[in-house]
């Protein structure tokens, strides 16, 4: 009698564990912009920091090419367009947030850009609470594309290569120890935050098209545009 | 028998969602990355240089091609520590590789002429 249930709550901790909360909403209504404009390049713009952490924002500065360029985007190159930027005193971020785009494809060939705004970032012993809310809009037409925002609690404690107990620990232990290997220092601690913030955000964002193409995508459901997660360093999109 | 198929049923979840290639490999991008923004020393640099070097040499994700922005960021990182013609050719393999991005970076080998 016991045996049965045992697997039951298994597969539930496991499916829970790679499934993301959805909407209902499918992501051709939820995300109709970028799926008419289709665009191919992206601008990151310097994130604006609201929180008490002065680091915040090289954290996500650092951390947000990487799951938009997996996903398929043309990401215009972080540095180069960091130093334009300043020297056109634009770096200032939240200037442009209602401001017209236009500029900056004339300047980068950008199609959309995505304004990153970190709303909280409050560290207490193990445990990281982040809210920051990502959005990607047109360079044309200034409309919002794409946004969700999320409070994202995130457990330091956890290390990647070890896990707590039970089978599916040391299921979970062997399946991520081969990708855990930089060297637990403070910052790579934070570096994971928020690159696993953007990974997790990012994870409904429509397929660019250096992606793979999949027909399907526009019915399945996008992630809901306000989200609560707890998260760790076992966290895995790929 | 039994612990068999849990652990069979197991292994096939986690895989359903954790065995999918990137599009591309990082290496350690994000750590470098953040250590150059944050310090902009020497040694922050050259961890920097290293990684653009192993994510153009040992590439391993799907697409089978260096991620966009690399080459142009590598090539700006040389630029700024005056090695000029080395710079200039990572930002021509950008334009190759990448054409959407011609327009930003014949800007940038205008202000390099100057």
């Amino acid at each position: 009698m016991k045996k049965p249930i045992i697997l039951l709550v298994l597969i539930a901790t496991l499916l829970t564990g790679c499934s993301t909360m959805m909407s209902v909403i499918p992501k051709s209504e939820a995300y109709k912009g970028m799926y008419a404009e289709k665009p191919l390049s992206i601008l990151l713009m310097p994130p604006i920091n609201k929180s008490t952490a002065v680091d915040a924002k090289e954290y996500f500065h650092s951390t947000l090419n990487v799951p938009l360029a997996n996903a398929g985007y043309y990401v215009i190159p972080t540095f180069l367009s960091m130093e334009i930027l300043k020297r056109e005193s634009a770096y200032d971020a939240e200037l442009f947030l209602d401001a017209p785009l236009n500029k900056f494809g004339e300047v980068f060939g950008a199609d959309v850009a995505l304004f990153t705004i970190i709303h909280k970032w409050d560290k207490t012993y193990g445990m990281v609470y982040v809210d920051a809310e990502y959005i990607i809009k047109s360079v044309k037409t200034n409309e919002i594309l794409y946004a969700r925002r999320g409070q994202i609690n995130y457990n330091t404690t956890v290390q990647s290569n070890v896990s707590g107990g039970g089978i599916a620990g040391a299921l979970i232990s062997v399946a991520v120890s081969v990708a855990a290997t930089a060297a637990n220092t403070a910052a790579t601690k934070y570096v994971d935050v928020a690159r696993i913030a953007n990974a997790y955000t990012f994870k409904d964002l429509p397929v660019g098209a250096y992606g793979l193409y999949n027909p399907e995508e526009p019915n399945e459901m996008a992630g809901l545009k306000e989200f609560v997660v707890t998260l760790n360093s076992q966290y895995r999109t790929y | 028998m039994k612990k068999v198929i849990i652990l069979t049923v197991s292994v096939l979840l986690l895989t359903a969602c954790s065995t999918q290639q990137a599009l591309y490999s990082w290496g350690n991008y994000e750590n470098a990355s953040y250590n150059y923004l944050k310090n902009g020393d020497e040694l922050s640099t050259q961890e920097l240089i290293k990684t653009y070097q192993a994510i153009i040499d040992k590439q391993k994700g799907k697409r089978g091609a260096v991620p966009p922005g690399i080459y142009a960021d590598y090539g700006f990182i040389l630029l700024q520590a005056n090695r000029t013609e080395e710079g200039k050719a990572m930002l021509l393999k950008e334009i190759t590789l990448y054409p959407e991005s011609k327009v930003f970076i014949e800007r940038i080998l205008k202000m390099t002429e100057k």
